[in-house]
């Protein structure tokens, strides 16, 4: 039950980091995608891995919340589509994680899939670079959670996974030349 | 760490050392030192991880440190194809880890191909290109930098995910978008207006013979894909270095250095190009001979593309002249004899 409820957190999370377009909106959204990934992953990552994964959302939303556009800026006006997506990417990959795909695991497969192609879509659509780059640590983050379905994953990639969504969110922005 | 990958890294390493050595006085050679030894790090880190998903992480790294470079492009932009790129091949490790119908790995075995060919910039994720950006910063360092090594990873890392029957699909998607990026970087190459462009679909082209030699799945094919990798990182990388300031100066040279680059570029003997397109039809032979057919006609049309290469070169002099040598002279030796070169990688 435990596992179902982060699961859904997670999704929550990616969610928000979809839906909004400023600070505090992708913040949180980090921190619940974070955490959630950790839920998930906790059985096969241990205590330290799943802390590691709550420890670089949190850093990684911190970073956010004092950086980039300022508010909450949660669905904002023209974002039906990104809603659609957040509710059709999540529907899809329950099917498939639970339907499809057999064996243990499928809160963690669900977590995992919407966590990946959320962020992912997030990072393609995005022309702002804080929101490119929380959507990056978001998918960091879902990267190193997949591990956990690999055989013996050990705590590294999910250390790896927090220190690149710190390194994401604390990069400066391309500076750009004029021609 | 694979030995392929050790050797690429060493020919990446030593392409840079070629670009710092015989470039222009007037160039930044600090920086691009700086710049592409991290670069190169951090390569050579995707190689080392001992995980798949470690090296997706690595992969992500790179992409920030890329996008923090000073260039011409906005970070969002640059972040765009590493991000479905890293999420295409993380989706693949799902669906190839998890219990299910065999159609979940055949899945698994289609988002291995397309997100390696989102992460090298190819076709259909070709990504955003400025000829003027500096070299670190645009996506010929995906191409011909980062790009060699990460592939042999990534194959590497299918072949350990999938099983047989998905592998196999595996290959056939490799061949499918080798095709393509072959048909279309060439003609490309040949047709577009301006030579930055060119130089970077000639990029593209190459690559559709690397990923037609992984796909073969024959000793063959890897054989062929790791030649091919050697022109691209010891040939065409440090001849669009050269052109670059020519392209600067508005330059266009028929001289003979002009036809002996572009003869190197269109994979003519006795150049190592041409080792890497026998062995790939030979290849393509022992496994279905039509396809053979088709890579033979897609070969041709890298004569046109490579002839306006070769003359966008202009007249290098002075070290530049002398890197230029070089470099032709490694191409004609891993040519005339590639037995060490194959055998490095234990090929």
């Amino acid at each position: 039950m435990v596992e179902v409820a982060a699961a859904f957190v997670a999704w929550l999370g990616v969610s928000l980091v979809v839906l909004s377009d400023a600070r505090r909106g992708l913040a949180l959204g980090t921190l619940l995608a974070a955490a959630g990934l950790a839920g998930v992953a906790l059985p096969e990552a241990g205590p330290a891995g799943g802390l590691a994964l709550v420890a670089g959302g949190a850093v990684a939303a911190a970073r956010r919340f004092t950086a980039g556009p300022g508010g909450w800026g949660i669905l904002p006006p023209g974002s039906t589509p990104r809603l659609i997506l957040c509710v059709a990417g999540g529907l899809l990959a329950l099917w498939v994680g639970l339907a499809v795909m057999t064996g243990e695991g499928a809160a963690l497969r669900f977590a995992v899939m919407s966590g990946v192609g959320l962020a992912g879509a997030r990072a393609l659509s995005s022309a702002d670079t804080s929101v490119a780059q929380t959507a990056f640590a978001v998918l960091a983050l879902a990267v190193a959670a997949g591990a956990a379905l690999g055989a013996d994953a050990g705590v590294w990639p999910f250390l790896a996974g927090a220190g690149a969504a710190v390194a994401v969110t604390w990069a400066p922005g391309r500076v750009q030349r004029a021609a | 760490m694979l030995p392929e990958s050790i050797e690429l890294l060493a020919l990446a390493a030593f392409a840079l050392a070629i670009a710092l050595v015989f470039m222009p006085d007037r160039s930044p050679r600090r920086r691009l030192a700086l710049q592409g030894g991290a670069g190169l790090a951090g390569t050579a880190a995707v190689a080392a991880v001992p995980t798949f998903d470690l090296a997706l992480l690595v992969l992500v790294l790179l992409a920030v440190f890329q996008a923090a470079l000073e260039g011409r492009r906005p970070t969002a932009a640059c972040l765009k194809a590493p991000g479905v790129a890293v999420a295409l091949l993380a989706l693949a490790a799902v669906f190839a880890r998890v219990g299910g119908p065999e159609l979940i790995h055949r899945f698994a075995a289609v988002g291995l191909g397309a997100g390696l060919a989102a992460a090298l910039g190819l076709l259909p994720y070709l990504h955003v290109f400025d000829p003027e950006e500096p070299v670190t910063a645009s996506p010929i360092g995906w191409l011909a930098f980062v790009g060699p090594v990460l592939a042999a990873v990534i194959v590497a890392g299918a072949q350990g995910l999938l099983p047989a029957d998905a592998g196999a699909a595996f290959g056939a998607v490799l061949i499918g978008l080798g095709v393509v990026n072959m048909a279309w970087g060439s003609l490309a190459a040949w047709l577009t207006e301006s030579n930055g462009a060119a130089w970077r679909y000639s990029f593209v082209a190459d690559w559709g013979l690397a990923l037609c030699g992984f796909g073969l799945t024959l000793a063959d094919g890897r054989r062929a894909a790791l030649l091919v990798l050697f022109t691209v990182v010891l040939g065409r990388l440090p001849l669009y270095l050269a052109s670059r300031q020519a392209g600067k100066d508005r330059v266009v040279t028929e001289r003979p250095v002009n036809l002996l680059v572009a003869a190197a570029l269109a994979g003519s003997a006795p150049f190592a190009g041409f080792a890497a397109r026998v062995l790939l039809l030979r290849g393509a032979t022992q496994l279905f001979w039509p396809l053979a057919l088709v890579l033979a006609l897609v070969m041709l049309l890298w004569l046109p593309g490579s002839l306006r290469l070769g003359r966008s070169m202009g007249l290098p002099r002075g070290r530049q002249a002398l890197g230029v040598a070089l470099v032709l002279a490694l191409n004609v030796a891993a040519g005339l004899y590639p037995l060490p070169l194959l055998a490095g990688a234990r090929l």
